[in-house]
């Protein structure tokens, strides 16, 4: 297409077009936002701050953060909380891959985040945006309940603000 | 308990005392072939392998299998030694059932061959891990630290 330097007012359908395509993303990033089905993917003691985390005490229900049964077809965030090996890497991105599109990822905990007590091991994977696209960390060794809750909610203002990793990624 | 007399008869003589204590025997193996005819002689009065350990005193590798039994709580060491250029040792998965994945553990970090196994595979590691990470003078270099084993797309 050639340039050029002559400006051209948008015609009356395109500016409608504009107006509801970004109307119709506000809706469906309101609605993603606000419904993330976990999947939990727990190998290590993160796992069972994560159970707190979807108890009465902390409540994830109330943002929408519904633990609906563990299967990959149905989840929209996957909160990977533990160490993962080398060997468990491969599982990981088996578990990830089977997901449907768009797909977020938490990285919980200190191993996730950079290998943790087990940095410059021959067997960690350090940090595990080495092998996915990560929205969210929470770091602490395990972290406290309530830090799932803030990374959720900065998981949800990054979806409404289209700056997620699947949204740049252009896989929303 | 059992007679550390009547296993030294048994391997020919070829076997070396270091304790013979109450409740626990220590010894040690001249020629690692007859490791498989001392434990079925072992057999016979130990009915679990508790462990196998591998020390490594580079170049040389000393293995220790642990017996045990239910009845009461007697121990029983075998020290084997192996250097490395004969880096194998027979198996004795057949006759004790918990050495195969003893074995596999000890063939996975230190590369320890078992003639005779039944299903030598790496237990702990990926199949395609590069090294034996135990040995002394395994090195954690960039190779290892950013090996993953994935074909990444992103």
């Amino acid at each position: 297409m050639e340039e050029s330097n002559e400006f051209s007012y948008p015609g009356l359908y395109e500016v409608v077009f504009m107006k509801a395509e970004k109307f119709i993303n506000t809706v469906l990033n309101w609605g993603r936002s606000n419904s993330l089905w976990p999947l939990t993917f727990g190998t290590s003691c993160c796992a069972i701050e994560m159970m707190t985390f979807g108890a009465t005490k902390v409540d994830a229900d109330r943002l929408g953060v519904l633990f609906n049964g563990d299967s990959p077809r149905q989840s929209d965030l996957i909160l990977v909380s533990g160490t993962i090996t080398k060997k468990m890497a491969r599982r990981l991105l088996n578990v990830y891959e089977q997901m449907p599109d768009p797909k977020y990822v938490i990285a919980v905990g200190a191993c996730n985040v950079s290998g943790g007590l087990y940095h410059d091991s021959y067997n960690t994977i350090e940090g595990i945006d080495r092998i996915m696209p990560v929205d969210a960390f929470i770091p602490g060794c395990p972290p406290r309940p309530e830090e799932f809750l803030d990374a959720v909610r900065v998981l949800q203002k990054l979806i409404k603000e289209n700056r997620s990793k699947a949204q740049e990624n252009g896989r929303s | 308990m059992v007679e550390v007399d009547k296993l030294k008869k048994a391997v020919k003589g070829e076997l070396e005392v270091l304790a013979d204590e109450k409740g626990l025997s220590i010894v040690r193996i001249k020629n690692k072939k007859l490791l498989t005819k001392l434990a079925w002689q072992l057999k016979e009065a130990f009915d679990l392998l508790y462990c196998i350990s591998v020390v490594d005193y580079s170049p040389d590798f000393e293995l220790n299998y642990i017996f045990s039994n239910y009845s009461n709580s007697d121990l029983f060491i075998i020290k084997v030694n192996i250097t490395e250029k004969d880096f194998a040792v027979d198996s004795i998965a057949g006759i004790f059932n918990s050495a195969n994945w003893e074995e596999r553990e000890a063939y996975d970090l230190f590369g320890i061959k078992f003639n005779g196994h039944p299903d030598l595979r790496r237990i702990l590691l990926p199949e395609d891990w590069p090294g034996h990470p135990l040995r002394k003078d395994f090195k954690v270099d960039d190779e290892v630290r950013n090996w993953t084993g994935l074909d990444l797309k992103f």
